[in-house]
């Protein structure tokens, strides 16, 4: 009896302490998940309560509104043109940074502070300035005889200026590149050098391999959050999305549902929709790695 | 993921929280000893009730000039009130709708709100806002007010908000930009013609005319013009059937816009505020805007602006009065009848108006133009006789917009923006525009 109890005390203990947690999680994080999910089957202008209409918003997403598709549109290009090139910048610069030097901490740090302010309010705006008819790439682009460019009058290339604005913040990818590359058993290269690899031969045979569980992780956690990026297509938009739709990224297009056209319904259901497809394409990712991830522990 | 699906829901949660910091505040005030000073001093007047501590929230929106006096009135009405305390909320057009929303769906919207006459049937007809009529006369005083003044916050029979600055619209420009289209003045009866041809030169001296037109103000003065209207009287279609008038007011911009009389859509994009406003740093005669809005284009630019007519013909006609904004008073508010005291005073009080002067709009109160006119810059006194002017020389106005105006009103810009950018023709605008915007319209049946 008094064992069961001591056994039941420890459990209540336990729970006892990770109840900030838990409570945190159960009122804003699990509760607002089912709430919109409910949400998403009404229709609720936020004045007068939601009323159940079923599968209707989903119905009218994918049969009545093209700006949905368009926004679908804008953000699959943003993610399938910006996440690889973002990893890719996000290697070559941890590749460049994996190598003994006295200054090699001061350059870690200088390269990974723009993703500690990257997705603030203040490099969405110099942005902005930046990609201005006046500003500093057209004033570049002028210099080496090139004309400039409209940036805010083409909606693919106010997409461009968010791409660049995303792969700029390589940061934290680079961070977790390097560690991997540090990983990786020196004596592999010697052994490599001995048997007269080259410099590429080296990063193709031995590097990349080794690598690529880290690739795995990356590719999957910033394809998630790309999907999810709103700050800098609301600020650099001006909170529209244009030119044209051009940066109406999907994030951005829900924000206006709920918040602009009091369309909370509707917006709950993008939501779902949202998490869908990241959870199918995340799927994929993870169906397709064993393919291409090599894993030590498992060669025999 | 977790957080966008959670994205919704933040507002719910906000929502909550801010429900409980208001209740905070008002009993933190209910036990200060200011209130229980002042309420002790009251009653060695003998008679009357002390005044129970009150705490009101007022919210309105603007820019940096606006905040400050407003606060200073704040001041200047808790001064004379001692047992209230006001609690203000602020922020610029766009966010201030985006909190209120959610305030309003945690019956949780301050007790005085600054409206606009887009939103004012939405948040009307869906029971957020007290009906004024029965404050007028015994609380607000509406002596000095005209009916006509008052009526601009009608909804049907209910009065949802209290008018508290008149507005019309108007080209204002630069005169001596002006000159160097080899004009020296605009014609006083001067027609859209008259318009085109002049603003056409303005390319060939090296500026812009105009920075375009807010086209849910000005294509709805136009179709006034012709006897027809933007919305139909109940709300729930377009007030216009002909695509051609759409066809006919836009037509003739996009070309200005296509022909480099007017700028295109991203250099407009790249303006950040009126300091860099196109008109104030010399590249652009004139702007097209409403009236309140002349004293601080005017103060940013330092040099002598000027006021015009709008195009005829049949201007009298289109023309109208409009609130420029209300304050009304919530449902949930528990202190209806101070907050209906602030009002009478911000409406009322000399003093107070000149603070406010007319940045938001010209004072309802006539004794009170009176009053303050003498104080004034010479802009604002121009801006005084303009509307004075137009109170003879113009018709009633529409009613209200209807819900879901805001969108309509995304979409106008929207369309129009694809116009100026030359990928969408004004006959595919005018029907786009016509099937989205009564989809969203007939939603109010």
């Amino acid at each position: 009896m008094s064992m069961r109890f001591a056994a039941w005390r420890e459990t209540l203990t336990g729970y006892a302490f990770i109840s900030p947690f838990l409570l945190g999680f159960l009122i804003f994080t699990a509760f607002p998940i089912a709430a919109s999910l409910y949400l998403s089957f009404t229709d609720y202008n936020l004045f007068s309560p939601p009323s159940w209409v079923g599968l209707e918003q989903y119905q009218t997403m994918f049969t009545g509104d093209p700006k949905f598709w368009k926004s679908l549109r804008v953000t699959f290009i943003y993610v399938f043109a910006g996440v690889p090139l973002r990893l890719s910048f996000a290697l070559l610069v941890a590749l460049l940074l994996n190598r003994a030097s006295r200054a090699i901490g001061v350059y870690r740090t200088v390269y990974y502070l723009p993703s500690i302010i990257g997705g603030s309010v203040a490099v969405s705006i110099m942005w902005r300035n930046l990609y201005g008819d006046e500003g500093v790439i057209n004033k570049a682009l002028n210099f080496f005889g090139l004309e400039s460019v409209r940036w805010f009058a083409d909606p693919l290339a106010a997409l461009w200026m968010l791409i660049t604005l995303s792969v700029w913040q390589f940061g934290s990818s680079m961070l977790i590149f390097l560690a991997g590359l540090k990983n990786i058993p020196p004596s592999l290269y010697e052994a490599a050098s001995v048997d007269g690899a080259n410099v590429l031969q080296r990063f193709i045979r031995i590097t990349m391999p080794m690598l690529t569980p880290v690739v795995l992780f990356n590719l999957i956690m910033q394809t998630i959050a790309a999907f999810m990026t709103f700050i800098p297509a609301y600020i650099i938009s001006k909170g529209e999305g244009g030119p044209l739709d051009g940066t109406l990224l999907y994030s951005l297009y829900l924000f206006r549902r709920a918040f602009v056209f009091y369309d909370m319904g509707y917006a709950a259901a993008m939501a779902w929709v949202l998490l869908t497809i990241v959870a199918l394409l995340t799927a994929l990712v993870f169906f397709t790695s064993k393919y291409w991830v090599f894993y030590e522990t498992k060669e025999d | 993921m977790l957080l966008l699906t959670a994205l919704l829901a933040i507002a719910l949660a906000a929502c909550g929280g801010g429900a409980k910091n208001a209740e905070d505040g008002g009993s933190g005030e209910g036990g200060s000893p200011q209130a229980s000073g002042n309420a002790s001093g009251g009653s060695s007047d003998g008679g009357s009730k002390d005044p129970e501590p009150v705490t009101l929230r007022i919210a309105w929106w603007g820019s940096q000039p606006r905040h400050d006096y407003t606060l200073q009135v704040i001041e200047m009405y808790q001064q004379k009130h001692p047992h209230v305390k006001l609690e203000p909320e602020y922020a610029n057009f766009d966010d201030y709708w985006k909190k209120l929303a959610p305030q309003a769906a945690a019956n949780d919207l301050p007790d005085i709100i600054q409206m606009d006459i887009s939103y004012i049937s939405q948040y009307g007809a869906n029971g957020q806002l007290e009906d004024l009529t029965p404050y007028l006369g015994s609380i607000i005083n509406i002596d000095h007010i005209s009916e006509n003044a008052i009526s601009g916050g009608k909804i049907g029979d209910k009065l949802y908000g209290f008018n508290i600055g008149v507005n019309t619209i108007q080209f204002q420009y630069d005169p001596e930009l002006l000159k160097r289209l080899g004009v020296d003045t605009l014609d006083e009866n001067w027609t859209w013609d008259d318009y085109y041809e002049l603003a056409g030169k303005a390319s060939e001296a090296g500026l812009y005319f105009d920075s375009g037109f807010r086209p849910e103000v000005f294509f709805g003065y136009y179709l006034r013009t012709k006897g027809q209207h933007l919305y139909s009287p109940d709300g729930t279609s377009l007030g216009y059937d002909d695509d051609q008038l759409f066809i006919d007011f836009f037509a003739p911009l996009a070309k200005l816009v296509a022909d480099g009389d007017a700028p295109t859509p991203d250099v407009k994009a790249q303006v950040k505020g009126l300091e860099d406003d196109l008109l104030v740093k010399g590249q652009q005669v004139g702007i097209w805007q409403w009236t309140n809005q002349f004293v601080a284009l005017q103060q940013v630019a330092n040099r002598p602006l000027e006021m015009h007519h709008m195009p005829g013909p049949n201007r009298e006609q289109g023309l109208y009065l409009k609130p420029s904004m209300y304050f009304s008073i919530s449902k949930n508010s528990k202190h209806k009848e101070e907050a209906a005291r602030f009002i009478d005073f911000w409406v009322n009080d000399i003093e107070a108006n000149k603070l406010i002067k007319g940045d938001r709009g010209v004072p309802v109160n006539s004794q009170v133009i009176e009053a303050v006119k003498p104080t004034l810059d010479p802009a604002l006194v121009k801006v005084f006789d303009y509307v004075a002017w137009a109170q003879e020389n113009s018709s009633p106005m529409d009613p209200p917009d209807p819900p879901g105006a805001a969108e309509v009103i995304a979409l106008f810009k929207e369309v129009t923006e694809a116009m100026d950018f030359g990928k969408l023709s004004p006959e595919d605008a005018a029907k786009r525009f016509r099937e989205e915007a009564n989809a969203i319209l007939t939603k109010n049946k």
